[in-house]
C-alpha cells in the first residue's frame, strides 16, 4: 500500500516492500486477452499448453519481477503441466496475474498456490468449456452453416465463423476482467451456490437435443428391398418408417455408441463402417 | 504448380487456427470454400466442405484426444473432388486417408519435436530469458503449420492426375457403398460427442431432440432454439424442486392460505 505513495513522492524504494510492484493496468491485462489467442500453438503431449500459457503470461510477469531470480522463478512455475478449453482460458489468466501481482507485493504469500489453483480450476473449466463450446455452440454453428453451405451459399462458412466467434471472443474478453478482478474466490462461490452444476446441466441438455435432431436429419440410411413382386410388392422402407421414421439411422448410431463404449477406436469404426457400407450396397441391402 | 502453392498457402493459414484464438477456421466448411476459391469453382467447394464438415464433425480435441488432420482431409478432399469432378463420396475417400496420414506426422510434432522446444524453454527460464521463451513458443507452432502446409502441397501437387486413374479403377458396388459411407459416418461424430455429454440425468434429451426431427422435420437451428428453452425451464424446475426439499413444508403452508 505504502508503495503507491512513495511512487507519488518520488521516492525510489520504499523500506518494507519487497518489490516496488507497479499496478497492473487494463493495458496489460488486454495483453494477456490477445496472448491468450495462442493457447493451442505450442501444444504438446508432454506439458500440453504450458509453453502458451507462459508466453501469455510474460508482459505481465516481466512487469511485476524486476529481479531476475523472481523472474526465473515464475516462468518456471508457469511451464509447468496445463490444459483446459482455450476459448475461456482467460479466465484462469485473470486469476493467475491477480496471485502473481499478491506474491510480487506479500512476503507472506505462498508462490506454489499460483499453481495450485491453476491445476483445480482447468478441469471444472475444460468441463464447461469443452461442452459448451464443443458440444453446443459449435453444433449450432455448424447446423446452421452446413445446411446454408450445402446449398452452395456463401454465408454458409461466414455464419458459421460468426456464431461461434463472437460469443467466443466476448465472453474470453470479459473472462479477462473477471479473472483478475475476482481472483480466486470466484469460482468457488460459482460452485458453492449451484450455479456451476446449472450450467453444466442445461448445456448439456441443448447439446444433447442438437445432437440428437442433427443425427436424426443427417445420418441416412436406406434399404431399397421389396417384400413381393409386382404391383403387391411393399418396400422394406416404407415397413421401417411405419414403426419410426428414422429408425435405420437411429440403430446406427446405436451401435457406434456402444462400440464407442467398449473403447474401439474412432479410425477402426470408421474403416468398419466403409467396409460395412460396401459389403452392404453388393449385397444390394443399402442404397 | 501454383495451385498446389496455393492450397499449402490456405492449410499453412488454416492449421494457424491455433494462434487464433482456436477459432475454427480449420474446419472443412471454411477450407472448402476456400479451396473453391483457388480452384475457380466456388459453389462446388461450398458443398464439398459442409459435407466434409458434417463427416468430420467428431473431429476436434477434448483434452488429449488429437482427431485426423481436418486442414489435409477438407483441403485435400474438396481439391481432389472438385479436379476429378467426382462428388462428396469422393472427396470423403480421399480425405480421410490423408487426413490419418497427417495425423501420423502431427502425433510426431507434438510427441517428439515439440517436447524438444518446450525443454529448450525450460532452459531459458532458468535464464530468465523472455525473448528465447517466446522465440521457442512462435516457432514451435510455425513449425507445425509449416509442416501441414507442405504435406497439402506435396500430396496435391504429386496426386491429383494419379487420383483420377484411381477412381476410374474403383468398381461400381464399392462407389455406392461409399456413397452409404457417407451418409453414415456422421453417426460416428454424433456419437463421440454424445459420449462426450451423456449420463443418466440427460440422455432422454438425445432422444427427444432426434424425435422431434424424425418426426416433425424441423429444422437444426430450430431445434437448437428449442433446446435453449428446454434447458432453461428444466434448470429453473431442478431449483424449484431443490428450494421446496431445502424449505421443507414452507411451499405447502402458502397452498393452505387459498
Amino acid at each position: 500500500m505504502t508503495t503507491k505513495i512513495s511512487n507519488d513522492n518520488g521516492i525510489k524504494q520504499e523500506e518494507k516492500s519487497l518489490e516496488k510492484s507497479p499496478e497492473i493496468s487494463k493495458k496489460d491485462l488486454n495483453r494477456l486477452f490477445w496472448r491468450s489467442f495462442q493457447m493451442e500453438f505450442s501444444w504438446n503431449y508432454e506439458r500440453q499448453a504450458s509453453l502458451a500459457y507462459t508466453y501469455a503470461m510474460i508482459p505481465i510477469l516481466k512487469k511485476l519481477y524486476k529481479k531476475k531470480g523472481d523472474l526465473s522463478a515464475a516462468l518456471k512455475r508457469h511451464l509447468e503441466f496445463f490444459n483446459t478449453t482455450p476459448h475461456i482460458v482467460t479466465m484462469i489468466l485473470g486469476i493467475s496475474a491477480a496471485m502473481e501481482k499478491q506474491n510480487a507485493t506479500d512476503s507472506k504469500f505462498d508462490s506454489s498456490s499460483i499453481n495450485t489453483v491453476k491445476a483445480s480450476l482447468m478441469g471444472p473449466l475444460a468441463g464447461i468449456g469443452d461442452s459448451f463450446f464443443w458440444g453446443t455452440l459449435r453444433l449450432i454453428a455448424t447446423g446452421i452453416g452446413t445446411s446454408l453451405a450445402l446449398k452452395g451459399n456463401i454465408l454458409g462458412p461466414i455464419l458459421f465463423l460468426l456464431v461461434f466467434n463472437v460469443p467466443h471472443i466476448a465472453l474470453r474478453y470479459i473472462l479477462t476482467k473477471i479473472g483478475y478482478k475476482m481472483g480466486t474466490g470466484f469460482l468457488k462461490k460459482l460452485q458453492e451456490n449451484g450455479t456451476m452444476g446449472n450450467l453444466t446441466f442445461g448445456a448439456a441438455i441443448l447439446g444433447l437435443m442438437v445432437i440428437g435432431g442433427m443425427s436424426a436429419d443427417m445420418i441416412s440410411l436406406d434399404v431399397p428391398l421389396k417384400i413381393g413382386s409386382g404391383e403387391s410388392a411393399t418396400a422394406v422402407q416404407d415397413i421401417l418408417d411405419g414403426i419410426m421414421p428414422g429408425l435405420l439411422p437411429l440403430a446406427a448410431f446405436g451401435v457406434i455408441y456402444w462400440l464407442l463404449g467398449k473403447e474401439v477406436k474412432a479410425t477402426t469404426i470408421l474403416i468398419g463402417i466403409a467396409v460395412v457400407s460396401i459389403l452392404g450396397a453388393w449385397a444390394g441391402i443399402f442404397s | 504448380m501454383i495451385t498446389a502453392l496455393l492450397l499449402g498457402l490456405i492449410a499453412f493459414v488454416a492449421q494457424s487456427e491455433y494462434a487464433l484464438g482456436t477459432s475454427l477456421i480449420s474446419r472443412p466448411i471454411v477450407t472448402g470454400m476456400l479451396t473453391g476459391l483457388v480452384m475457380g469453382d466456388v459453389k462446388t467447394g461450398l458443398i464439398m466442405g459442409a459435407t466434409l464438415e458434417l463427416a468430420f464433425i467428431g473431429a476436434f480435441s477434448v483434452g488429449a484426444a488429437i482427431p485426423p488432420n481436418v486442414v489435409v482431409g477438407g483441403v485435400l478432399g474438396t481439391a481432389f473432388a472438385i479436379s476429378s469432378g467426382a462428388g462428396a463420396e469422393t472427396a470423403l475417400l480421399l480425405g480421410l486417408p490423408i487426413a490419418t496420414l497427417a495425423l501420423i506426422f502431427e502425433n510426431l510434432y507434438m510427441g517428439v519435436v515439440l517436447p524438444i522446444v518446450l525443454h529448450k524453454a525450460d532452459k531459458y527460464a532458468e535464464e530468465a530469458n523472455i525473448r528465447g521463451i517466446t522465440i521457442m513458443h512462435v516457432l514451435g507452432g510455425l513449425g507445425m503449420s509449416t509442416m501441414i502446409g507442405a504435406i497439402v502441397f506435396i500430396s496435391y501437387f504429386a496426386g491429383s492426375d494419379a487420383i483420377k486413374n484411381v477412381l476410374d479403377a474403383i468398381p461400381s458396388p464399392v462407389q455406392t457403398g461409399l456413397e452409404v459411407a457417407t451418409g453414415l459416418i456422421p453417426a460416428l461424430g454424433f456419437a463421440m460427442l454424445a459420449r462426450l455429454l451423456i449420463n443418466k440425468q440427460v440422455a432422454p434429451y438425445f432422444f427427444l431432440g432426434f424425435l422431434i426431427v424424425a418426426y416433425l422435420k424441423v429444422p437444426v437451428t430450430g431445434i437448437a432454439l428449442l433446446g435453449a428453452i428446454v434447458a432453461v425451464v428444466m434448470v429453473n424446475v431442478m431449483q424449484t424442486q431443490k428450494l421446496a426439499t431445502e424449505k421443507g413444508g414452507v411451499m405447502d403452508d402458502d397452498d393452505e392460505d387459498f
